[in-house]
């Protein structure tokens, strides 16, 4: 389908629903596609797989967001799709807002494009992203952003704090700051901010947020890199487009785009593989840049763009009950597996804690072990795949560890709390050093 | 009435005489082998090293499963030792043939027709034993993932299952008891799944009420905890 609307919204719609992506180069039936669009300056990429529920309220979130705040600026959404099949594609083409009154917004809007295509390759976040960066490179797209497509809380404003930092500041990278539960996010905060802040020195609050802004620049970059067979097609992709710009010196920074509320889902449903491909893109990546990352003995600040507030958030269920015995389950049956990819020290206060009272799994443990399980990646002690699936159980005590130490905190104190677990990666970091070799 | 005596004797040395130059071309086999052997080992040994082998070995397990049977060498040297016999026994073998003796050629030809099933029944323990070990770890980490209190027996089963069907492979192959052996296994995976279902059924009547009771009430109190 070519759809060419002359209306003053000059909006097209190209779906591309036979295209493929093989290696890096696009097409030619896509490339046609996009050589009638010409050069764009902005692209916002959506992808997805069936969320037909969602979609829709991210679509006029993105057309609201580049009617407002870049009103002369030819841009274009993208969405990179898995094959879903509950007509999500449908939905994205169909959704227009038609009347911008009601939204205060002056019909002045320059050409808004769409191009709804399915994404080949690995299933997974991150091969959707490669097409996506693929087609801004084609192009020559100015500025891009990344939101998920399942967001009930995004907002236009959105649109303008992950792009505008590109536009008007020239950074390269704009990374997502959320108001989150002090519950959500558990492994951005006990695994991948502590460990990205202590390797490369920013502080990059949510490495993993999902939502990204970044120029044309950095989306080339991103394509040259040969790692599409890995994690990083999955849900590898947010900690290796971080990392990737923080390591290669890009210019980064922050946007506070207030609460970040997804779609209900089984959230404990894929944790093991979540955890795995996060982590081993995390440990990939610190093989990739060990150079650069030894180098590092302190921690900077990164500036954080827009107007913070903070807002209510809705309560969070835990049951920390059944994540200390999936720990003391971990501990009991893994311990073989264990005492290869831990220190002795690190192993035995493993299992005085699994039999202590209250339980808590101090910081400094926790650092180690992590640091543990990137030596063990590292020289490859055994399957890969084995030794980041046995971090399921532990990761799940320093959740329940932190949850319980939590549980009576506010959100100021909840990120002293983390302050205090970064630093003890800091510290430990020559512990990572001294073992790396 | 001496000849009677003597001609047996003249003919025995006679015949040794004619075998005498068949015997020292055999020795003098066996000795080139003894030497092709020593040289084989010692390059063979060097490459392993050079190529890695006992960091390799020790990592995918093999060399835990030659430790367990008593062999503590090093991969490399194990490689040339091994290298070292199968040249020096096929110059032997060659030797033999070159004596020209009907009964031992029968024999040498039956031997070498065996010596492949031999190679690929041991091929086929080691893969089996390293397989075995794999899934069981795969199946253990699994279940312990999904909160299973079984995940260890569960582990031990899938391991000696693959490791079964592996030594049951192994001597069908050396054509030791072929049927007796398939039986005998199909017998004996029979019971275990079958013991295990009776004392699943009646021994864990209480323990399976416990699981489900646990299970059912772990879904009245919801984790709802967003990890990424």
């Amino acid at each position: 389908m070519y759809n060419f609307n002359n209306s003053a919204k000059q909006l097209f719609i190209i779906n591309i629903q036979g295209s493929k992506i093989e290696g890096v180069i696009l097409r030619d039936e896509v490339n046609n596609k996009l050589k009638d669009i010409g050069e764009a300056d902005i692209l916002v990429g959506i992808p997805s797989f069936n969320n037909a529920d969602t979609i829709a309220h991210v679509v006029r979130a993105v057309q609201a967001g580049i009617a407002k705040y870049f009103p002369d600026m030819k841009a274009i959404l993208i969405n990179s799709d898995g094959g879903s099949s509950d007509n999500t594609h449908e939905i994205v083409e169909k959704t227009i807002i038609e009347d911008f009154q009601p939204l205060l917004i002056d019909q002045r809007q320059n050409i808004f494009s769409k191009i709804v295509t399915p994404y080949h390759g690995i299933p997974g976040k991150g091969s959707a992203f490669r097409t996506i960066f693929q087609i801004a490179r084609e192009l020559n797209i100015k500025a891009c952003a990344v939101v998920d497509s399942d967001l009930r809380s995004i907002t236009p404003e959105w649109i303008d704090l992950l792009i505008r930092p590109v536009l008007q500041r020239e950074f390269d990278f704009v990374s997502p700051y959320y108001l989150r539960h002090k519950y959500d996010g558990t492994i951005t905060n006990s695994i991948i901010y502590p460990v990205t802040r202590a390797l490369y020195g920013k502080r990059i609050r949510q490495p993993i947020g999902g939502d990204f802004g970044f120029s044309g620049r950095l989306a080339e970059y991103y394509l040259s890199k040969d790692v599409w067979e890995s994690d990083v097609a999955r849900f590898g992709i947010d900690i290796w487009m971080t990392t990737t710009a923080v390591a290669n010196d890009f210019k980064v920074c922050q946007s506070f785009l207030g609460a970040k509320i997804h779609a209900a889902k089984d959230p404990s449903s894929d944790l093991s593989a979540m955890l795995t491909q996060v982590c081993s893109s995390l440990f990939m990546l610190m093989e990739e840049y060990s150079s650069k990352w030894k180098e590092v003995t302190k921690t900077d600040p990164v500036p954080l763009f827009g107007f913070q507030f903070s807002v209510g958030l809705e309560p969070v269920n835990v049951n920390v009950e059944r994540m200390i015995s999936m720990f003391d389950l971990g501990i009991r049956e893994l311990s073989e597996l264990l005492k290869e990819i831990l220190s002795i020290e690190s192993m035995k206060e493993l299992i005085e804690i699994s039999s202590s009272e209250p339980f808590n799994m101090p910081d400094d443990l926790w650092a180690r072990i992590i640091y543990d399980y990137a030596i063990s990646f590292h020289n490859k002690i055994m399957s890969v795949e084995h030794i980041l699936k046995t971090l399921t159980p532990l990761y799940l005590g320093k959740v329940a560890s932190l949850v319980t130490d939590m549980a009576a905190s506010s959100a100021n104190e909840v990120e002293e709390r983390l302050e205090a677990l970064c630093q003890a990666f800091e510290k430990q970091k020559s512990y990572l050093i001294e073992r790396w070799e | 009435m001496g000849s009677v005596f003597i001609e047996p004797f003249k003919k025995f040395f006679g015949q040794i005489a004619a075998f005498f130059p068949t015997l020292l071309i055999g020795l003098i086999i066996v000795a080139l082998g003894l030497a092709a052997a020593w040289l084989l080992r010692k390059a063979v040994t060097k490459v392993s090293l050079f190529l890695n082998i006992d960091s390799i070995s020790d990592r995918i397990g093999v060399m835990q499963l030659l430790q367990k049977s008593g062999l503590k060498d090093p991969m490399s040297k194990l490689i040339g030792q091994l290298v070292y016999w199968v040249v020096l026994l096929s110059f032997i073998i060659i030797g033999l043939n070159a004596l020209k003796i009907p009964a031992l050629e029968d024999l040498l030809t039956e031997f070498l027709l065996y010596v492949p099933n031999i190679i690929m029944a041991c091929v086929i323990l080691v893969v089996g034993y390293l397989l075995g070990n794999f899934l069981g770890r795969a199946a253990l980490i699994a279940s312990v993932n999904a909160g299973i209190a079984l995940s260890g027996l569960i582990s031990k089963f899938v391991k000696f299952t693959v490791f079964i069907i592996a030594v049951t492979m192994a001597l069908e192959l050396l054509g030791i008891g072929e049927d007796t052996v398939l039986i005998a296994f199909a017998i004996v995976f029979g019971g275990v799944v079958l013991a295990l279902a009776l004392a699943f059924g009646l021994g864990g009547r209480d323990a399976a009420k416990g699981y489900i009771d646990k299970m059912l009430k772990e879904k009245k109190e919801p984790d709802d905890i967003e990890h990424i």
